[in-house]
C-alpha cells in the first residue's frame, strides 16, 4: 500500500474505510503495542465497529484474536478508551470464542471503575457470561441494582433481564432489591457531571425494574395483582415508560382472566386522562381491544371515554400520536364502526393530512363508519382527490370501496359510478386497475341491480386495456354472466372485437367466452351467428385458438342436435369443483402414481358447487374476512406502503382468503377424505354434508375433543377428533359412547363405532360412531362420554412402562346435536324479498330468549345454527338499536330445496324476543328449522 | 397480544442519501435460543434488502412514521442521512417515539455541527457510544438526550511528548538564539 493511501486512512475524517484485512492488521499491531496509544486505539476500534456495522464479519479465529488483543487494552486506565473497549467486546462476543477470559477484567471494573464506565462494564458483562458462570455475577449485580446512580442501577437491571433465559434463578435472588428499585426514585447526581450536559432525571430505572419484576413473577397472578395495586398509586411511578408498562401489565392480566376487568375499570378511566399521551394511548388500546373480545364486560361509558381520548389525540400536532390514535380507531371501526361515528369530523379533517399514511387511514376508517346517509357524499369527496394520490393509496381506497359495495348494496349507483370513473380516467398500473376490476366483478356477482351497467362498462374498458391478465379475466366474466342478461348480443360484439384485434392469449380466452353464448335462451338467433363466428376463427393462425374454436364448435353442435347434457355441460358448466380439495387430490394422485397413471383420476369424490352455492361460499368468506381477517391476520398494514410484500397477499386474498380459512377448508376436506377412505363408511355412498368442527371441550382441557357431523343419504356419522395434550401419558382403546337424549324415541340406530387403539402424547386421532337413518330429516341430541385406559410412559423411550397396568377412566364431553341446520347448505340469491315471497310453505315461530347476550351474538349464533347465508348485510346487528332483522338463505343438502328465513329480533330489558318466519319448498325442513333455531 | 417485554426496539439504522448503510444494528436479545430470533437479525442479505425497500418508501416522503413489513418504523430525514428506529408492530408508538427522539436529539447534542453523513463518519466512535447508551440489545436504556450525551466520552487527546531535560533545553535554546543572532548580524553587515 502506498504511503499516500495509508495517510488517507490516518485521517479520522475520511469517509472511506480501509479493507477488512488492513483494519485487522492495524488493530492487531496497535493493540499489542506498549505503551498503548489511547487515541489511536479508539479510532481503530471505531473503524472495526464500522466495518462490522456495514455487514462485514470476521472468521472465528480472527475474531478471537481481535477479542484477545482488545482485552489487553484494559491495562490502560483512560475512561474514554474503556467505553470503546466495551463496545467492541459487546460486538465481538457473538462471533469469537473464549469470551469468558475477559470476565475478570470486566468484573474488576464493575467493582472499582468510575461511575462513568461502571454501567458499560455491567452491560458488557452479560455478553461474556454463559450458563455455567452467570451465577458468579450475582453479588455484583445485586449491589449495582441498589446503587443510587440511575445509570448503574438501570444497567444492572437490564443485564439481569438479558440473563433471564440462562440464569433466572440468579435474578430471583434479588427480587426484593428489584422491587425497591421500582419504588426508589433515583435522580442523576448533579454534583459530578462529567461533560457539558445537564441530564434530566427520567427515572427510567423504574421501567427496567418493572420489566424485570414482571418476568420474575409472571406465573403468579396474585403477585402481579399486588404489583398493580402497589404501583398504580399516582405518585409511585414517575417514569413514563414504566407507566406504559403498568398498563400493559393490566392488559396481560385481563387477557388471562377477563373477569378481572371490571375491578380495573376505575383505574383505567383514570389513566385515560393521564398527562402522558403514551399512557392514554396504551389504555385506550387496552379498552378497545378488550371490548372486541368481550363486548359485554366493558361498560359503554368507559368505551365512550376511550374513544373521546383517541378523538382528542387526533388533533394533536405530533404525527405519531395522531397515527397511533388512528390505528386504534381503524381497528375499532372494523368491528363496531357505530362507536366511533363521533370522530367523523376529526377524521374528515385528517383526509388532507400531509402524512399520507394518516390520510389513508382516515379515509378507510371513514368508509367503515359511513352510514347509508353519508356514503354518497363521502364518495364524492374521495372522487375529488383520488387522482392526486399515488398508486398504493388508490389501491387501498378502491379496496375499501369494494367492501362498501358488499355492505351497502343499496348504494350501488354511487359506488359503481366511482369505480367506473377511476377505471376510465385514472392513471395507474396493473395492480391498481386489477383491483378496480376485482371490485366490479364483486359487484356483478353480488349486486344484481348493478350487473348490466357494470358489464357494459367493462366491455368499454377492454376496448383499450393494455393488460392481458385483466382482459382475460373480464372475458371470462362476460362469458359467465353475459348469456343470462337481457341483451347478450351486445357482449358478443365486444368479445368478437377482441378476436379480431388482440394477441393469441386473449383470442383464446375470447373464443371460450363466445362459445358460452351459443346456447343462451334469451336470444335464440344468436346461436347461428356464434357458430359462424367460430367457424371463421377456426382458421386462425394460432393453434391454441384454432383448437379451442374447433372443440367449441363440436360441443355446440352435439349439444344442439342430440340435447346431449354432457356437451351442454362443457359449453356452459353449471358446477364448479371445490378447488382446494381438487388440488390436494390431484397432487396426491400425481405423487402416489401407483400404477403409472393407468387408473384415471376420480373426480366424483370432490365436492361440486352450483353457481349459487359457490357465490354463497365466496360471500361468506368475504363477510368473515371483513370481521376477523383484518384483526387477526396482522393485515393491519400502513395503507399502501406494503406493495412489495402485501401485493402478493392481496392477490391471493380473493382466490382463497386468509391462510387460516384456507387451512380450515383443507381440514374439513381432510376429515372428509379420512372418513371416505374407511371401508365401512365407503358403503354409505356419497357424503351429503359435513358440519363445521365443533369444540366439545375446553380448549385447555387435558384431552381436546372436536366433533364433526357427517351426513349421508341413509346414514349419519359422528366424528370425534381427540388430541392428547399430556406429555407423559398415552391413551389406549379410546372410544366415544354416544347415548341419544331420548333413547326411547330415537329413530337412529347405531351401526358401529370405531375406536383408537393408542393415542400417544400430543397426537390427534379420530373416533367414529355411525348411525343408520331414514331418508327423512332426523334430529337428535347425543350425550357423549370419552372412555379410555391411561398408560404412563417412560419419558426416555416413550414406551409404556411395563409394570403399570393402566387404569380405566372416563371424561365427559359436551353433547352434540344433529339439528336442522346440518341439512342445509348456505346459498346465495340476488333478490331476497322476491325469492322469499315465491316459496310456498310458511312456518312461523316465536322465541323469548332470557340469556344475557347482545343482538350481535344472537345473530352470530343464528347464522351458525342454521348454516344459512345472511344476505343484504343483515349479519351485523347495530349496537345502537334494540331491534334487528336477519335475512337468511340456504338450500337443503339432501334434495336442494330452497329455504329462506326472516328473523326479527327485539331486545328488551327482559331478554330478546325473536320471531322467525321461514319459507321453503320443503315443509318439513322448514318447520324443523324454524322450530329448532335455539 | 400486548407484550410486556422490554425488548421493544428491533433495529437502529442510519442510511445515507442514496440508501447505503452508514450504521445498522439489528438487535438480538443475548442468550436467546437461535430459533426465537427474527429472520432479519440473522441474515445480512435480508437486512440489506429490507433497507433498500425501506429507503425507497421513505426517501423524500416526510411522514415520520409508518408501518413497513410488519414493523413500526420511525424516521427522520436529514440532508444526506436518514435516521431510522424500527420496533415491533404492537409496541406503543409514543414509547418508540420517545426512544427515537432520544436517539436523534442526543446525536444532535454530541455532533456539534449538526447531523450529516460526514460528521457521523468523522465522529463514528461517539455516535456509536450514544446509540449504545440509548438502546441496549433492544431495551430502551435512557430517553433524556442530555443524560445520554453526558455519558458519552470524547475521544482521548494525544498526550504531548514533553522532554524533561531542562538543562539541555535551556542551553540549546541559548545556543540556537546565539547562532541566529550571529547570522542576522553578519547578514546585516
Amino acid at each position: 500500500m502506498s504511503t499516500h493511501t495509508y495517510k488517507k486512512f490516518e485521517n479520522a475524517g475520511s469517509g472511506d474505510l480501509p479493507d477488512r484485512m488492513t483494519i485487522y492488521q492495524d488493530c492487531m499491531s496497535e493493540f499489542n503495542e506498549s505503551p498503548v496509544n489511547p487515541k489511536r486505539c479508539r479510532l481503530l476500534i471505531s473503524r472495526l465497529l464500522r466495518l462490522l456495522a456495514e455487514g462485514e464479519t470476521f472468521p472465528e479465529n480472527e475474531a478471537t484474536a481481535l477479542f484477545f488483543s482488545i482485552s489487553k487494552l484494559f491495562q490502560h486506565p483512560n475512561d474514554s478508551l474503556r467505553q470503546s473497549v466495551y463496545l467492541a467486546i459487546k460486538a465481538l462476543s457473538s462471533i469469537s470464542e473464549d469470551v469468558l477470559m475477559a470476565t475478570s477484567s470486566i468484573m474488576k471494573d464493575v467493582q472499582n471503575g468510575s461511575d462513568l464506565v461502571k454501567p458499560n462494564a455491567i452491560r458488557a458483562l452479560t455478553t461474556v457470561l454463559d450458563e455455567s458462570t452467570a451465577f458468579s455475577a450475582e453479588r455484583l449485580l445485586k449491589s449495582a441494582v441498589v446503587n443510587k446512580h440511575p445509570s448503574i442501577s438501570s444497567a444492572a437491571l437490564t443485564s439481569s433481564y438479558h440473563l433471564l433465559p440462562i440464569a433466572e434463578a440468579t435474578a430471583k435472588r434479588f427480587v426484593n432489591e428489584t422491587q425497591e428499585a421500582v419504588m426508589d426514585l433515583k435522580p442523576f447526581p448533579h454534583r459530578n457531571v462529567v461533560g457539558d450536559y445537564y441530564p434530566n432525571s427520567t427515572f427510567i430505572t423504574q421501567y427496567h425494574a418493572l420489566g424485570l419484576l414482571y418476568q420474575l413473577k409472571k406465573s403468579d397472578k396474585m403477585a402481579l395483582l399486588k404489583l398493580i395495586r402497589q404501583f398504580s398509586d399516582n405518585n409511585t411511578l414517575k417514569s413514563q415508560l414504566a407507566k406504559v408498562g403498568l398498563v400493559k401489565l393490566v392488559s396481560e392480566l385481563v387477557t388471562r382472566d377477563a373477569q378481572l376487568f371490571s375491578s380495573f375499570q376505575p383505574l383505567l378511566n383514570n389513566w385515560l386522562s393521564n398527562k402522558y399521551e403514551s399512557v392514554q394511548l396504551e389504555t385506550a388500546k387496552l379498552i378497545t381491544n378488550f371490548a372486541i373480545q368481550h363486548p359485554h364486560l366493558v361498560s359503554a361509558e368507559l368505551h365512550a371515554s376511550a374513544v373521546t381520548t383517541l378523538q382528542s389525540l387526533l388533533t394533536v400536532p405530533r404525527v405519531s400520536a395522531r397515527f397511533a390514535a388512528l390505528r386504534i380507531l381503524n381497528r375499532v371501526s372494523m368491528v363496531s364502526p357505530e362507536k366511533i361515528v363521533v370522530c367523523n369530523p376529526e377524521l374528515e379533517s385528517l383526509i388532507n393530512d400531509p402524512n399520507r399514511n394518516i390520510s389513508t387511514y382516515a379515509i378507510t376508517t371513514l368508509l367503515k363508519t359511513g352510514t347509508e346517509s353519508n356514503i354518497s357524499s363521502l364518495i364524492s369527496t374521495i372522487t375529488k382527490f383520488i387522482h392526486e394520490v399515488s398508486d398504493d393509496f388508490k389501491i387501498i381506497i378502491v379496496d375499501a370501496i369494494r367492501t362498501l359495495s358488499i355492505n351497502f348494496p343499496q348504494e350501488w349507483m354511487a359506488i359503481l359510478n366511482f369505480l367506473i370513473d377511476v377505471l376510465k380516467n385514472g392513471e395507474g398500473g396493473l395492480k391498481f386497475k386489477n383491483n378496480i376490476v376485482e371490485a366490479l366483478i364483486d359487484m356483478v356477482s353480488f349486486v344484481p341491480q348493478a350487473k348490466d351497467l357494470a358489464l357494459e362498462n367493462l366491455c368499454d374498458f377492454i376496448e383499450d386495456c393494455e393488460f392481458n391478465e385483466i382482459l382475460v379475466r373480464i372475458l371470462h366474466l362476460l362469458g359467465k354472466e353475459g348469456p343470462s342478461t337481457a341483451t347478450p348480443s351486445l357482449y358478443v360484439r365486444h368479445i368478437y372485437n377482441r378476436v379480431v384485434l388482440e394477441n393469441s392469449i386473449i383470442r383464446s380466452a375470447a373464443v371460450v367466452a363466445l362459445s358460452k353464448f351459443a346456447l343462451t335462451k334469451n336470444d335464440p338467433t344468436l346461436g347461428e351467428s356464434i357458430v359462424s363466428l367460430l367457424r371463421r376463427i377456426a382458421n386462425d393462425q394460432d393453434d391454441e385458438v384454432r383448437d379451442r374454436a374447433t372443440i367449441a364448435l363440436k360441443f355446440i353442435e352435439s349439444a344442439k342436435k342430440e340435447e346431449n347434457p354432457e356437451a351442454r355441460e362443457f359449453v356452459q358448466s353449471r358446477y364448479s369443483y371445490d378447488l382446494p380439495s381438487l388440488e390436494s387430490k390431484l397432487s396426491s394422485y400425481i405423487s402416489s402414481n401407483a400404477d403409472s397413471f393407468q387408473t384415471p383420476f376420480d373426480v366424483t369424490n370432490i365436492r361440486k358447487y352450483t353457481e349459487d352455492e359457490a357465490k354463497a361460499i365466496e360471500l361468506k368468506k368475504k363477510q368473515e374476512q371483513l370481521l376477523k381477517g383484518h384483526l387477526e391476520n396482522g393485515s393491519e398494514s400502513t395503507p399502501g406502503l406494503e406493495e412489495g410484500s402485501k401485493g402478493e397477499k392481496r392477490d391471493s386474498s380473493y382466490a382463497g382468503p386468509s391462510l387460516d380459512e384456507h387451512q380450515e377448508d383443507l381440514r374439513s376436506t381432510k376429515y372428509a377424505e379420512e372418513l371416505l377412505s374407511m371401508e365401512q363408511i365407503k358403503e354409505f355412498g356419497p357424503l351429503v354434508n359435513s358440519s363445521r368442527t365443533i369444540d366439545l371441550t375446553d380448549p385447555e382441557a387435558e384431552f381436546v375433543v372436536r366433533g364433526v357431523k357427517h351426513l349421508f343419504n341413509n346414514h349419519a356419522v359422528l366424528q370425534f377428533n381427540i388430541t392428547n395434550t399430556l406429555t407423559d401419558i398415552a391413551l389406549d382403546n379410546v372410544t366415544v359412547t354416544c347415548t341419544p337424549e331420548n333413547p326411547s324415541e330415537s329413530s337412529l340406530e347405531e351401526l358401529f363405532s370405531l375406536s383408537i387403539d393408542r393415542l400417544s402424547p400430543s397426537q390427534e386421532a379420530a373416533c367414529y360412531v355411525a348411525y343408520n337413518k331414514s331418508e327423512e330429516i332426523v334430529m337428535e341430541g347425543f350425550l357423549n362420554n370419552l372412555t379410555f385406559t391411561t398408560r404412563e410412559l417412560d419419558p426416555e423411550t416413550q414406551q409404556p412402562l411395563d409394570d403399570t397396568e393402566g387404569f380405566q377412566d372416563e371424561f365427559d364431553i359436551d353433547s352434540i346435536f344433529l339439528n336442522a341446520g346440518d341439512y342445509i347448505k348456505s346459498s346465495f340469491v340476488g333478490d331476497f324479498t322476491n325469492a322469499f315471497d315465491e316459496l310456498p310453505n310458511e312456518e312461523v315461530a316465536v322465541y323469548n330468549i332470557k340469556e344475557n347476550i347482545t343482538l350481535q351474538e344472537l345473530v352470530d349464533r343464528l347464522v351458525v345454527n342454521t348454516s344459512c347465508l345472511p344476505l343484504e348485510s343483515t349479519q351485523y346487528a347495530p349496537s345502537d338499536s334494540s331491534s334487528h332483522t336477519v335475512k337468511l338463505f340456504g338450500k337443503s343438502a339432501l334434495k336442494g330445496e330452497k329455504i329462506a328465513l326472516v328473523v326479527k329480533l327485539i331486545k328488551t330489558s327482559k331478554g330478546i324476543a325473536m320471531k322467525a318466519q321461514g319459507r321453503s319448498e320443503d315443509a318439513t325442513l322448514c318447520s324443523y328449522l324454524v322450530n329448532g333455531l335455539m | 397480544m400486548t407484550d410486556l417485554s422490554l425488548y421493544s426496539v428491533q433495529a437502529i439504522l442510519i442510511l445515507d442519501g442514496s440508501g447505503n448503510r452508514v450504521y445498522a444494528n439489528y438487535y438480538r436479545p443475548p442468550h436467546q435460543p437461535e430459533e426465537q430470533l427474527s429472520v432479519l437479525s440473522q441474515s445480512v442479505k435480508k437486512q440489506k434488502e429490507f433497507e433498500k425497500q425501506l429507503f425507497a418508501k421513505t426517501h423524500k416522503h416526510d411522514s415520520e412514521i409508518l408501518i413497513f413489513e410488519d414493523h413500526l418504523v420511525l424516521y427522520k430525514e436529514y440532508l444526506d442521512v436518514t435516521l431510522y428506529l424500527i420496533g415491533s408492530i404492537e409496541e406503543n408508538e409514543m414509547v418508540l417515539q420517545l426512544a427515537f427522539t432520544a436517539f436523534k436529539d442526543s446525536l444532535d447534542l454530541i455532533l456539534n455541527s449538526g447531523i450529516d453523513k460526514k460528521n457521523i463518519q468523522e465522529h463514528y466512535d461517539t455516535v456509536l457510544l450514544a446509540i449504545d447508551e440509548t438502546i441496549d440489545h433492544g431495551v430502551i436504556l435512557e430517553t433524556d438526550p442530555a443524560a445520554i450525551a453526558s455519558r458519552v466520552t470524547k475521544p482521548p487527546v494525544n498526550e504531548p511528548q514533553i522532554s524533561l531535560d531542562l538543562d539541555k533545553g535551556l542551553l540549546g535554546a541559548w545556543g540556537f538564539a546565539k547562532s541566529r543572532l550571529q547570522e542576522k548580524l553578519q547578514q546585516g553587515i
